[in-house]
């Protein structure tokens, strides 16, 4: 009897260990979330609109975007850009999407997560150190 | 140089007559709703001579003839926008910031008065340089913009931009000391039949957009009353 008690005590708080530490997981994703809308809105939704769905056969959209599946490739056009045609959902779109050399690794961390959360039905962040490895493996080389 | 980004002080520079203007078209509009639109601009005096004596008259600004080409290649002066109201407004194809902004409010009136031929929209792009007859053509394609009703306008530089600084009194000017070397405001100007401005809107907001179309409206039932 003891000895079930104390499993079920240490079942317990092994529970306990793991629901604190998803929250501040949660809690992570939450501040990243809410960095990247602000991020979306200063640096993304002139042009792919505020609800991501682009503009005519200018912009592409981001929401239900196929393209979201090639996460690595997002992750390295937001920081240095895009140039020459890219299909989206079917649709060749060919304007140059500008760099933005100033955001941070963290600041590009926030945009993906936000961006996958909202339109890439994920519910978990993208992390700093996925984006800053991707990020090394695309920059120019000059 | 190559313009492709452009910078936050995009938004700013409206000049102050500019913000004069368009505070007395809103007082105006508050006082007096259903009445003619104001002319707005510095009057200028015009001196001619009428039975030997010298007479100083003001007359109201207006936009002078202008020649510039459109994304058709064709030649379009004031001609084309002879006994039509137009609206004008200036940007760039590469331009990240306010620029889709515009075009996506641009285009909502565009869908409104589409087939009106009392109606037209002029964008003067400010980067002639790169933005050629057909780059503009591809824009206005990709944009939905079918037809001679709302033109994209290229041509000499220096023209595009006198014609914006002095005439639609607007700002449009290279700056070095910004990073994508070119401010510009996000204006839209309403112009009647005789050229003469009768409004100026934010072209980045609905509602800006929404007071042009009201004035279009209001506008139009002038020439009908």
């Amino acid at each position: 009897m003891r000895k079930l008690l104390c499993a079920f005590a240490g079942a317990l708080s092994l529970i306990g260990g793991v629901v604190s530490c998803q929250s501040d997981e949660e809690i992570k994703r939450q501040k990243y979330i809410t960095e990247g809308i602000l991020l979306y809105q200063n640096y993304c939704a002139n042009c792919h609109q505020p609800k991501g769905q682009g503009l005519a056969a200018l912009y592409p959209p981001i929401a239900n975007s196929d393209y979201l599946q090639h996460k690595d490739s997002v992750i390295c056009l937001i920081r240095y850009g895009m140039q020459g045609p890219v299909v989206v959902n079917g649709k060749t779109y060919n304007r140059v999407m500008p760099a933005q050399p100033q955001l941070s690794d963290l600041e590009v961390a926030e945009l993906v997560t936000y961006i996958y959360n909202e339109w890439g039905k994920e519910t978990q962040l993208t992390g700093l150190n996925t984006v800053k490895s991707q990020l090394e493996k695309c920059r120019p080389k000059n | 140089m190559k313009v492709s980004i452009i910078p936050a002080s995009f938004w700013q520079p409206l000049k102050v007559s500019l913000l004069a203007a368009s505070l007395l078209s809103f007082v105006f509009a508050c006082n007096s709703p259903g009445d003619k639109l104001p002319v707005l601009g510095e009057k200028e005096a015009v001196t001619r001579t009428v039975d030997g004596k010298t007479v100083t008259d003001s007359v109201a600004h207006q936009i002078p003839d202008f020649a510039f080409v459109d994304q058709y290649n064709d030649t379009i002066t004031a001609k084309t926008v002879a006994g039509k109201i137009y609206v004008a407004d200036f940007f760039f194809t590469s331009c990240p910031t306010i620029c889709p902004k515009m075009k996506v409010q641009l285009k909502r009136v565009y869908e409104k008065y589409k087939g009106n031929s009392d109606v037209m929209l002029l964008s003067h792009s400010i980067d002639p340089r790169h933005d050629s007859v057909s780059v503009l053509n591809e824009f206005a394609a990709n944009l939905g913009v079918t037809g001679k009703q709302w033109l994209f306008l290229t041509g000499d530089r220096d023209k595009m931009y006198d014609i914006g600084q002095n005439s639609y009194m607007v700002t449009a000017q290279e700056d070095s000391s910004v990073p994508g070397g070119v401010v510009h405001s996000g204006a839209f100007i309403l112009v009647d039949k005789d050229r003469r401005i009768r409004g100026i809107y934010d072209g980045t907001t609905a509602a800006g957009t929404d007071k042009l179309m009201n004035d279009i409206d209001r506008l139009l039932a002038e020439y009908k009353a």
